[in-house]
């Protein structure tokens, strides 16, 4: 439904986009991910219209955006960032005046807007002034005028942007709701907004794609070594030291060290340990338990870390960083790793 | 075609809203009326005075050297500063349908701001005897739509290259205000050779054709030539801004 072909975009001389390409069939949702500066605006601009591409094609539905760009633009409902609107107007009178530009004759305009009023509960504040409107309805209005024309295509920049925790989660089940049946581009850098709601992830850094794909999948295959939590009890006397010496000799263990925030009853001998795995290392839970069992110390929470879409990402960003020779900022965020 | 018009309508159309739907559209009118009518009824109603508003529409074409930006000055300024343009690239419309439609929003809102003054026209028929030429009237309306036109013309151009509305206006009235000088002082001394050309650019002079009565087909096509080559022209800035 959405084919982007090698896509290069600069500003002056900053190439903010080059040879992006990705692919998204018929009803899938995906989302854009990346740190600000990645790309992605630049990208969703590209992708809509809005901007030409140095190089590279994207087609809609099968429309070429070069050759026929407003054919093209016709099949793509688009929520641009912090939706702009008119101050001056109502929604009522801007849905009507978006619906006029997509060339909606009287009659399917009016049921269009009957609709999207209903689906985006704009019910209440039709007739009022967009400037008067909360920060909620007038990215819901945006909405509304995304979907009017019933395009097959949407694509979403950062559409939960300023909302509250409950309009978050209402807009989330809204997001979720249009996909079934519509291909949807999000693009976000709230991370769990994108694990929830997508079906797949690109992730962009540097003007590059650096990962796309099944959000479970990407996080199977990241790369970096398996963690283990441990909750561990020695004898007070004896301090941290002691923990950490018997589970560096656990065989397959290539670190541990104290994390970060130490239980309540630390008084009491507890302590909270990060054992580190040496890479392709089997599962250590055995281990682990094993080695505080024969040297008599209690254990009372063994979990591993899996990766998570966070670490992830804040490796691959660190990762273009690198690449771009710039001071690596978050290198230590990205060591930790799974932090929530 | 039939949806092309219609979108270029519907630009139109909430261009025109806004302006009414917004002080400025009141105050510049509300100033217009005011204005014309101090000139009418210090110049036209002077007893002993010919019953004409030639003197009307000469200043009210001067009138329109600050008004006319301050109409344009919104048209894509307040669009590229508060984001709104981006929903507008994005909707299937070409740039060129997006000039057209704003201008014509604006170029309806000034032939709108004209209304009130057509008091003036009645006044003096009412009063005078002999009764006014009505000829000199219609070309005298004809050829301050022209100059108007013109005028938003140049402001749509300055909108269309800045996102501030300030300079937008300034950028408009300044233009204007250059040619106006080119046009008279600096065409005084320039000599027999560049001199004359200079002239061909006085926007007064020509005005003061229509308000005289003559309706000269060449003024007319060289109002509505320059109007659309400047319009062309904010199309082609408005294209650029896709490739910048």
């Amino acid at each position: 439904m959405i084919v982007v072909r090698e896509i290069s975009r600069s500003f002056g001389s900053v190439r903010a986009v080059r040879d992006v390409s990705f692919e998204l069939p018929a009803g899938q949702i995906a989302g854009l991910l990346g740190p600000n500066g990645a790309g992605k605006s630049t990208t969703i601009r590209v992708v809509t219209g809005c901007l030409c591409p140095d190089a590279g094609d994207v087609g809609v539905a099968g429309l070429s955006m070069r050759t026929s760009p407003i054919r093209a633009r016709r099949q793509i409902g688009y929520l641009p960032e912090s939706a702009p609107l008119y101050p001056e107007m109502t929604p009522e009178g801007y849905l009507d005046y978006r619906g006029r530009l997509f060339g909606l004759a009287r009659r399917t305009r009016r049921q269009a807007i009957e609709h999207v009023v209903e689906r985006c509960g704009l019910q209440d504040m039709r007739g009022r002034r967009i400037g008067h409107l909360s920060k909620g309805y007038k990215q819901r209005t945006g909405l509304a005028a995304a979907l009017l024309h019933d395009p097959p295509v949407l694509i979403l920049d950062e559409p939960t942007n300023g909302l509250d925790p409950s309009q978050i989660r209402e807009a989330r089940s809204l997001i979720r709701e249009l996909g079934t049946d519509r291909t949807m581009l999000l693009c976000s850098h709230i991370l769990p907004e994108i694990e929830r709601t997508c079906d797949r992830v690109i992730i962009m850094a540097g003007g590059t794609v650096r990962a796309d794909g099944d959000p479970d999948e990407l996080v199977r295959r990241a790369p970096g070594p398996d963690r283990y939590a441990v909750e561990i009890r020695t004898n007070p006397s004896a301090r941290i030291t002691h923990a950490v010496g018997v589970l560096m000799r656990v065989h397959g263990a290539d670190d541990v060290r104290p994390t970060g925030r130490q239980p309540p009853d630390a008084d009491a001998g507890w302590s909270r340990l990060t054992v580190t795995a040496v890479p392709g290392a089997a599962d250590l839970r055995e281990a682990i338990a094993g080695a505080a069992a024969d040297a008599g110390l209690f254990i009372r929470e063994l979990r591993p870390e899996r990766p998570t879409l966070e670490s992830l990402f804040v490796h691959l960003v660190d990762e273009a960083r690198m690449e771009s020779g710039e001071a690596v900022l978050g290198a230590e965020t990205g060591a930790e790793g799974g932090v929530p | 075609m039939k949806r092309a018009l219609a979108a270029t309508a519907a630009i139109a159309g909430r261009e025109l809203g806004s302006m009414f739907r917004l002080p400025v559209g009141w105050i510049v009118i509300a100033l217009f009326a005011f204005l014309s009518g101090v000139v009418f009824v210090n110049v036209a109603l002077t007893p002993g005075s010919p019953a004409t508003l030639r003197y009307l529409f000469t200043t009210s074409a001067w009138l329109l050297i600050p008004i006319a930006p301050a109409v344009s000055m919104r048209l894509f300024s307040d669009e590229t500063r508060s984001g709104t343009i981006e929903s507008l690239r994005t909707a299937p419309v070409s740039d060129a349908q997006l000039v057209a439609g704003k201008f014509l929003g604006a170029a309806t809102f000034l032939v709108l701001m004209l209304v009130p003054s057509l008091s003036l026209p009645l006044v003096l028929w009412l009063i005078s005897s002999p009764a006014p030429d009505p000829g000199p009237m219609v070309s005298g309306y004809l050829g301050l739509v022209l100059v108007g036109m013109l005028y938003l013309a140049v402001g749509t151009l300055a909108s269309a290259l800045t996102s501030s509305q300030t300079l937008a206006f300034l950028g408009a009235l300044m233009s204007l205000i250059l040619v106006m000088l080119l046009a008279t002082v600096v065409a005084e001394r320039a000599g027999t050779t560049v001199g004359p050309w200079l002239l061909k650019l006085s926007v007064p002079r020509r005005m003061g054709e229509f308000a005289r009565g003559l309706i000269d087909l060449r003024q007319v096509v060289f109002f509505v030539g320059v109007t659309v080559w400047l319009l062309v022209l904010a199309t082609r800035v408005l294209e650029a801004a896709r490739w910048r």
